[in-house]
């Protein structure tokens, strides 16, 4: 079992899913057992996987991807391939997609519980799987996009669970369209690449683009376009409408899908075709900005909102955000980073949530407070995703942060990173007070106090683990970690685009980012702790901008304008075309001259025969004058 | 010496008369008349040619023969028609005899 | 000028005239026997032709026979009585027709070359008619025969009382 059996990993599940579509309902459970044995069974496989490409590593000399797959349309100079390569890069991404997968696979077994389409769920739960592999795994960028489209749909579907609920339903299809804006960036210059290189596979792109074959201009127009389609995905502004009313979704989706998995697709897309964008000059620009803006435009709302899913979404924004702000600096080691331990805390902050949702059934933070005391568990875990959000050490976020702030100082100028580093104490203000008004303090609501408990065991157990995977997840960047699990390395070593970078130290870059972390915290605690009156009095001293904040920058508002004005607007003009113009003129247009020509001819039939003689005669006129004429 | 065309330029002018009194007559027995002129025309025009062109054949004139037993067989046919159509409508006129219209 | 020529002449506008006069009367007696009269310039125009027996055929079966059977029929069908306009509103568009077949036809008449045979006709032989008419034609005149009885009896199918009618 090597990295030639590599696709077997996204294989099992989407033969699972085909599986639970089609006969699902007739399985005992439901199925859900087959599913849950899907997902674990990849994770499995892949463990050997990795062993492979550890050892293939380790015994030096140039590295090869392992390649797997079989040619789909070859004729010409056409082809298209289900091609699945095996390189550093994807292994973070399975071990992230296939574990979490699994984590919120078990979670659901608890949570979802009695749900009436019970056995649907896990079926998209596995389709959604497998797009994911697919498209962690493609080696082209076709086959990435269909799993693209897959993922796509299976968010849709997930959003949209429970769709009797009007809210769940257009939170779904907002989720779709948005996403479809930037994914018709990628298919374009997806094909804009393979017209210029003529193949989709993408280490022969890479290799055109080395060689300067593909002209500048050309080059940063598809680099642009692929950035479009990752932003929508990635919800970066201003695609990042979608992603808080995406948590109309049962809670473990959001942590699977919203939180690490479909969200950083976006990031994976642009950290596996870094050669393009540091060919094509100034788009790592573009990349940094759109992540600086995403940045503060989130932290800012998840100051204000009382949602508790609302605000780890936002949460979630502001990670995505910082991982391109990695990416722009030109870092795919730190990006990666980011993605493997972001995927351990902030699964593990949904999938928290979802057990305070299903213990007190009410998510407006408002309604609640002191809930430690009756989910002391639920509530470390959830202090310590919390805590490795904001970046406090030695948890895991700790060590990303750090290693993004070291990446922005070495790579960026000084306006990114100080503008970073104030990201940093507004995301551990905000996390505080989160933890704080939910779990701290007095309870606001009696009855929701009394109702609060710990959740079943699938539930609980599996927000352990992810707890204790936040606690000791960041120390892999050490290289005596990494060499100690048979890597060549730490982090730094295994994950690389140019060079591997073994963990360094700036004392001075760390020791600012500790404080600001602390200072964050701390501030938390002055605005949040016991009744909150500070946090109100410094609410009520801004109202204008408070308001601003807490109706999202009326962004929406803006959307929806858009919407109404333009887009329906041309989209009556069309269908009034369509209708009148097509239908009417064009297609019943000769059918209705033809009745109304039979009509008028009718009348010609008059009955009376001198008539009928006359035209008789008429005609023999004509002929015989004809005949007279052509004769002589 | 009388030109043949002129035997041909006579029975042409009877013919159209003919013409112009079916179209024009609404009683059937009036119109039956005309169809009796144009046949008479007809008639002239084959005798005219047979005197004129082969006088030792004389088909033209065994023609004229058969015209004129056809036209008797034929006049007595149609006034049946019309002696019936009489006792039916009323009416001999063939404009009021319009059923078969639109 | 010949006194055939003038004799010509004359019965051709006899002709001419009763047959305006069958298609042009107010009065549908008066058709009728404009009728009868054009018949007999016809039977004429025959002897000039030189076809006696033709002549006889005319008078004795069209002018004789078909005439008195459409006078018969005028009567019957109240011709007299019913008081209305004897021609439909067709007059106009029918003398254009009507005035225009005359020219076709005449144009035709003049402007061709006919074969000519003999300069005047000749006298027809009435034994060779007689013999042609039985020896050679002899199917269709028994066709003929056939023909008649069938109008004979069709007339009297078509004419005849009804089912309880006297």
């Amino acid at each position: 079992m090597g990295m030639e059996q590599a696709w077997l990993i996204p294989a099992i599940p989407a033969a699972t899913a085909a599986v639970l579509i089609l006969v699902g309902k007739y399985l005992p459970r439901k199925g859900d057992w087959l599913s849950v044995l899907a997902i674990s069974a990849s994770f499995v496989i892949f463990l050997f996987v990795l062993k492979d490409l550890a050892d293939a590593l380790a015994s030096g000399g140039e590295f090869e991807p392992g390649r797997s797959g079989t040619d789909w349309v070859a004729f010409a100079d056409f082809k298209l391939r289900i091609g699945f390569a095996f390189d550093q890069l994807a292994a973070v991404m399975v071990t992230v997609v296939s574990f979490i997968s699994l984590m919120v696979q078990v979670y659901s077994l608890g949570y979802m519980k009695g749900d009436s389409r019970y056995g649907w769920y896990f079926a998209v739960q596995s389709l959604f799987a497998a797009s994911m592999l697919t498209l962690v795994l493609a080696d082209n960028l076709l086959l990435l996009y269909f799993a693209w489209e897959g993922v796509g749909i299976c968010s849709y579907l997930l959003i949209g669970h429970y769709h009797e609920k009007q809210s769940a339903a257009e939170a779904a299809k907002k989720a779709f369209v948005t996403t479809r804006l930037g994914d018709v960036g990628l298919l374009i210059g997806t094909i804009l690449l393979w017209r210029s290189v003529g193949t989709f596979d993408l280490s022969e792109i890479f290799a055109a683009v080395r060689a300067g074959e593909v002209d500048q201009a050309y080059l940063t127009a598809s680099v642009i376009l692929l950035l479009l389609g990752a932003m929508g995905k990635s919800a970066q502004f201003p695609f990042h409408v979608w992603l808080p009313d995406a948590m109309e979704g049962p809670t473990p989706v959001s942590a699977l899908i919203h939180a690490a998995t479909m969200v950083v697709a976006g990031v994976y897309l642009v950290a596996r075709t870094m050669p393009l964008f540091e060919a094509a000059d100034g788009t790592l620009v573009i990349v940094t900005v759109v992540g600086l803006i995403t940045t503060f435009l989130s932290a800012t709302m998840g100051l204000v909102m009382t949602d508790i899913k609302k605000v780890v979404a936002y949460s979630t924004l502001n990670s995505l955000g910082l991982m391109f702000v990695a990416l722009g600096s030109g870092s795919v080691t730190v990006a990666m980073l980011y993605v493997f331990t972001h995927a351990f805390f902030k699964a593990l902050l949904f999938l928290a949530s979802g057990s305070v949702y299903h213990a007190t059934d009410e998510l407006e933070i408002t309604q609640m407070g002191g809930l430690a005391r009756r989910m002391p568990l639920t509530a470390t875990v959830f202090t310590l995703g919390a805590m490795a959000m904001a970046g406090l050490p030695p948890l895991s976020g700790f060590w990303n942060k750090d290693e993004l702030l070291l990446t922005v100082f070495d790579n960026q100028n000084v306006v990114v990173f100080l503008l970073v580093l104030v990201s940093v104490v507004i995301t551990a203000l905000y996390m505080t007070r989160l933890v704080l008004l939910v779990f701290a303090g007095e309870p606001r609501n009696k009855q929701i106090y009394e109702h609060a408990h710990e959740p079943v065991p699938a539930m609980k157990w599996t927000t352990v683990l992810l707890g204790v995977l936040t606690v000791f997840a960041g120390f892999v960047v050490f290289d005596q970690i990494g060499r100690l699990m048979g890597f060549p390395g730490g982090f730094g070593k295994f994950v690389f685009s140019e060079e591997g970078e073994a963990f360094r130290v700036n004392a001075g870059v760390t020791a600012s980012s500790i404080v600001l972390v602390l200072a964050g915290i701390g501030g938390g605690f002055y605005f949040w702790w016991g009744p909150a009156l500070r946090a109100q009095a410094a609410a009520q001293a801004i109202p204008r901008l408070y308001d601003l904040v807490r109706n999202k920058f009326y962004i929406d508002d803006a959307y929806q304008w858009v919407i109404n004005r333009v887009v329906l607007v041309v989209a009556a003009a069309v269908s009034w075309y369509d209708r009148a113009v097509v239908n009417d003129t064009g297609v019943n247009g000769p059918a209705d001259l033809t009745r109304f020509g039979g009509f008028l001819l009718k009348f010609h039939e008059t009955g009376r025969m001198p008539n009928y003689a006359l035209v008789m005669t008429a005609g023999i006129v004509v002929l015989a004058v004809i005949a007279f004429l052509v004769g002589t | 010496m009388i030109p043949l065309e002129h035997f041909l330029v006579v029975s042409a002018v009877l013919f159209s008369l003919g013409v112009y009194g079916v179209l024009v007559r609404r009683n059937a027995v009036l119109i039956l008349m005309s169809v009796e002129l144009m046949l008479n025309a007809a008639s002239i025009n084959m005798v005219a040619f047979a005197a004129y062109t082969s006088p030792e054949r004389f088909i033209g004139i065994i023609f004229a023969i058969f015209i004129i037993i056809v036209a008797a067989a034929e006049v007595g046919l149609a006034l049946g028609i019309i002696l019936r159509l009489f006792r039916n409508r009323r009416t001999a006129n063939v404009d009021e005899v319009d059923q078969l219209k639109w | 000028m010949t006194v055939t020529e003038v004799i010509f002449y004359f019965i051709a506008a006899a002709a001419i005239l009763g047959g305006l006069g069958v298609v042009v009367s107010r009065n549908v007696v008066h058709a009728a026997l404009s009728l009868v009269f054009t018949l007999l310039a016809v039977a004429a125009l025959f002897i000039l032709l030189a076809s006696e027996f033709l002549a006889l055929v005319q008078v004795l079966v069209y002018a004789g026979g078909v005439a008195v059977l459409l006078l018969f029929a005028l009567v019957l069908t109240r011709a007299r009585d019913m008081n209305q306009t004897l021609d439909n509103n067709q007059k106009p568009l029918a003398a254009i027709a009507g005035l225009a077949l005359m020219g076709v036809l005449i144009a035709m008449t003049v402007l061709t070359t006919w074969p000519r045979a003999a300069d005047e006709p000749t006298l027809v032989d009435f034994n060779a008619l007689g013999d042609a008419l039985f020896r050679s034609w002899v199917v269709p005149f028994e066709v003929a025969s056939l023909v008649l009885l069938v109008a004979l009896v069709g007339a009297i199918v078509l004419a005849g009382p009804e089912e309880g009618e006297e």
